[in-house]
């Protein structure tokens, strides 16, 4: 093996065999980014580099790559270069590029000749099983490079040649729908990259295990980082539509102070910038509500049955009837709040409603993400406690509650994002003006009687608006603000609830510190 | 052979019942042609008995893991009990303080008394038997918490120590009494000169040999009388290895120690008397410590401790 590492990077012949394996790797990368942002209409159709539009540019990377693919899979299979390639590709790799296969096949069938569905499946099963069937057999320097590369030499021809470009359609005769190239392209330009950009990873590599390792690497990383690109660019599309608003009449600067009237401001009358302050407010205090409900409830219930509770069909049930709980849409939780709870709240929609029904809500995740981590303290705590002669309860409290704490603080935060973006049990149970003035007074309005429950909270009792049933209003129902209104209102949701991990990751590290300081 | 082992016959196999056998002072082992002699497990000894256990028997469900074992335990000593995997020795150690009573599926019969106290009787308050009878376990199990706080959490969860708030509040802050309590059983497992200065640092951050140290510290905070150990310095290097068996040997001045051990040779350095368990949850000879190495009554006890067996 070393011996031949040694061969390998000693001949110039080698050094040319790896530049067109990674040349091919790093053009795929190229085109799987432009992929993407095309699809995301950060680059057009009309975007032009080195002279060529950007459709001309993947044909003519496409056509590079697949020649470089072919080149080298013959170049291993011929003995010009030194490789560790395997004498069969294997069915795994087969199935694979079979369904590829099946897909392209069945796909083509139907664009150019117009077959209906089952002509065009029955065709994408032949190509399906003729290249599964091949590719298992050939070498593996053949099977990898050349289904890819012919399929690359293809996409780059119909690219090159124009036969696809910008007003290129599709539109298949059993649907309704029509696929144009702006979004067709950027999508198969995606694929066909990261079938490439694996392909020429095996090939840099020298095939052979240390080849699928390479690859597999490089298309789980691509993967990854696609996701990511993603939600990167979701967030940014968000404050991008957003932020305008966000920031309309804000005053920041020496003298000026801060203000920012989107955040701090109603919707009034005669108000020259209107704001979201209230939904904010309500939004905040919902969520508080019910991290204050289902905490210690979860908890508590969450001890019980892991500590306390013998372990058997009881606890099974349990645990079984709170992951379905969990998965309960929340419209379900909103009806019975609606049903139950507001007649009972003085028959009208209130905060407190909404602070149960989305306490009900976290209950379930709070219990199942509490279990798990007690469960996952050691039991020698446990034992060394218990025979230092302390009791149960006070070993729970001690030792046990504490090593879990960071693992519950997770579940907490998983299940407040989502109770704070949660519409329809607000709809039901909350809601009132979607745009009030003002903002409710908790705090200002406890009241202390003399008669039970000796303490009165008007404000709870009153309806209340809230982030995401704003967002509904406005964007959804076409209510009352105009739809840039909407996109700030979007963006501020998305800071609470980032601020509510903030929040919950400042105390999951400082719980971590405790146990481990 | 020795004279003292008999053929085994098929009729003897037949009624192996265990209870008539020992009524004839003879038993015969499933698995051996040796028959047990209850005068190996008459260990007579000068000082008073610590712990007394008479008849005692454990199941596990339908397992056996007991067999009526009776033996006494001396003061001031150290006991070993060694024997191959799974012949019950650590059973037998958890029975001495009833850690057995968190396992659902274990029974206990017979007696154990500790200083004259049968400890299976209903009332035992097992706070104030474990108290009494510590225990440290295999692998080091400090808490995550500070090295101060590991060694003070007995004496604080048992209300001896008042500190925090409400003590304060109170007028009754115990930090002086705690202080002291931690000063002196971290010199008594003689870590003290290592941690002095870091009192406040998290014990997980203490190496193999330290945790176990603070293990034996946590566990002499609360004043015990007695020490069960249950092979603990099987997780350990050898130098921590040597530090655990010094300790041990001077703990036997002030403590009652009770270890189990896989380690025949740390059995043979650092114990007074040692207990021999084989298959089946059998004592079969108990002794002083030279006598089992050196001149065993039982041949399966020769051979196990030559190495021939187990």
């Amino acid at each position: 093996m070393s011996e031949q590492t040694a061969t390998r990077t000693a001949a110039p012949a080698v050094d040319l065999f790896d530049r067109i394996a990674l040349g091919v790797v790093g053009l795929s990368i190229v085109t799987f980014l432009l992929g993407w942002t095309t699809l995301f209409e950060r680059t057009g159709t009309d975007t032009a580099v080195a002279g060529l539009s950007l459709f001309t540019l993947f044909g003519a990377v496409f056509l590079l790559a697949g020649i470089g693919l072919l080149v080298s899979g013959i170049a291993s299979y011929v003995g010009a270069f030194e490789t560790t390639a395997d004498r069969y590709t294997g069915i795994g790799t087969g199935l694979g590029l079979g369904i590829v296969g099946f897909a392209v096949g069945g796909l083509a069938t139907t664009i150019l000749f117009g077959v209906g569905a089952t002509g065009s499946v029955l065709v994408g099963l032949v190509v399906g099983l003729v290249v599964t069937s091949g590719v298992a057999v050939l070498p593996e320097d053949l099977g990898t490079t050349f289904p890819v590369g012919l399929l690359g030499l293809a996409w780059g021809g119909l690219l090159v040649t124009g036969a696809v470009d910008a007003g290129w359609f599709w539109n298949p005769p059993s649907l309704d729908a029509t696929f144009h190239a702006p979004i067709v392209v950027p999508l198969a330009t995606i694929a066909l990259s990261l079938l490439i950009a694996w392909s020429g990873a095996i090939v840099a590599e020298g095939f052979g295990s240390q080849g699928r390792q390479n690859g597999a690497y490089l298309l789980i990383g691509l993967n990854a980082f696609g996701m990511i690109a993603v939600l990167l660019l979701l967030i940014l599309f968000v404050v991008q539509k957003g932020l305008p608003k966000l920031l309309e009449g804000a005053q920041f600067g020496p003298g000026l102070g801060i203000s920012v009237p989107f955040l701090t401001k109603g919707v009034m009358l005669g108000q020259q910038y209107n704001g979201i302050f209230p939904a904010i407010v309500g939004t905040i205090w919902l969520v508080i509500g019910a991290v204050l409900l289902a905490v210690p409830i979860g908890i508590g219930a969450a001890v019980f049955l892991t500590e306390y509770a013998e372990q058997g069909r009881f606890t099974a049930i349990i645990e079984t009837t709170t992951n379905a709980l969990w998965s309960t849409p929340s419209i379900v939780y909103g009806l019975f709040g609606y049903a139950f709870l507001v007649p009972r709240f003085g028959n009208s929609n209130s905060l407190l409603a909404g602070m149960f029904v989305l306490g009900f809500m976290l209950l379930p995740l709070v219990v199942i993400t509490s279990r798990e981590s007690i469960k996952s303290v050691p039991d020698e705590y446990r034992d060394a406690s218990a025979a230092l002669g302390v009791n149960q309860w006070q070993t729970i409290r001690s030792v046990v509650l504490p090593a879990a704490m960071p693992g519950v603080v997770t579940g907490v935060i998983l299940g407040v994002g989502r109770i704070a973006g949660e519409t329809a049990p607000i709809l039901l149970v909350t809601s009132g003006q979607p745009f009030p003035a003002r903002a409710p007074s908790i705090l200002g309005s406890f009241r202390f009687v003399a008669t039970p429950p000796f303490v009165q909270n008007e404000a709870l009792l009153q309806a209340s608006s809230a982030l995401p049933y704003q967002l509904y209003a406005v964007i959804t129902a076409g209510v009352g603000q105009e739809e840039a209104f909407g996109w700030g209102t979007a963006l501020v949701l998305l800071l609470v609830v980032l601020g509510f991990y903030a929040i919950g990751i400042a105390s999951r590290i400082y719980f971590r510190r405790k146990l481990h300081q | 052979m020795s004279d003292q082992t008999v053929t085994q016959t098929n009729e003897e196999q037949q009624s192996n019942d265990s209870t008539e056998q020992r009524s004839n002072s003879l038993t015969v082992d499933v698995e051996t042609d040796e028959r047990l002699v209850d005068s190996w497990t008459d260990y007579e000894f000068e000082d008073e008995a610590a712990i007394t256990v008479e008849d005692l028997d454990v199941y596990y469900g339908d397992d056996h893991a007991i067999d009526s074992i009776s033996m006494e335990i001396p003061e001031r000593s150290v006991t070993a009990l060694i024997g191959p995997s799974g012949c019950g020795k650590s059973t037998f150690l958890r029975c001495l303080n009833r850690m057995n009573d968190r396992i659902d599926s274990a029974r206990v019969e017979g007696t154990v008394e500790v200083d004259g106290e049968n400890i299976y009787e209903g009332d035992t308050d097992l706070v104030q038997l474990r108290k009494r009878v510590g225990m440290v376990f295999q692998s080091p199990n400090p808490f995550p918490k500070s090295i101060r706080e590991n060694v003070s959490y007995g004496p604080r969860k048992h209300g001896d120590v008042n500190v925090g708030l409400l003590g304060r509040l109170l007028g009754n802050d115990d930090r002086e009494v705690e202080r002291e309590i931690v000063e002196r059983s971290l010199e008594q497992a003689a870590l003290w000169d290592e941690v002095s200065g870091r009192l406040d640092d998290n014990a997980l951050g203490l190496s193999g040999g330290q945790q176990q140290r603070l293990c034996i510290a946590r566990c002499l905070a609360v004043d015990p009388d007695v020490i069960l150990m249950d092979e603990p310095a099987s997780a350990l290097d050898p130098v921590a290895t040597a530090k655990i068996e010094d300790l041990i040997e001077q703990l036997a001045e002030e403590y009652t120690v009770v270890v189990v051990t896989h380690n025949m040779q740390q059995a043979a350095r650092i114990s007074d008397q040692t207990a021999v368990f084989l298959t089946g949850g059998q004592l079969v000879e108990y002794d002083d410590t030279d006598k089992i190495f050196e001149n065993p009554e039982s041949d399966r006890v020769e051979d196990y401790v030559t190495g021939k067996f187990g």
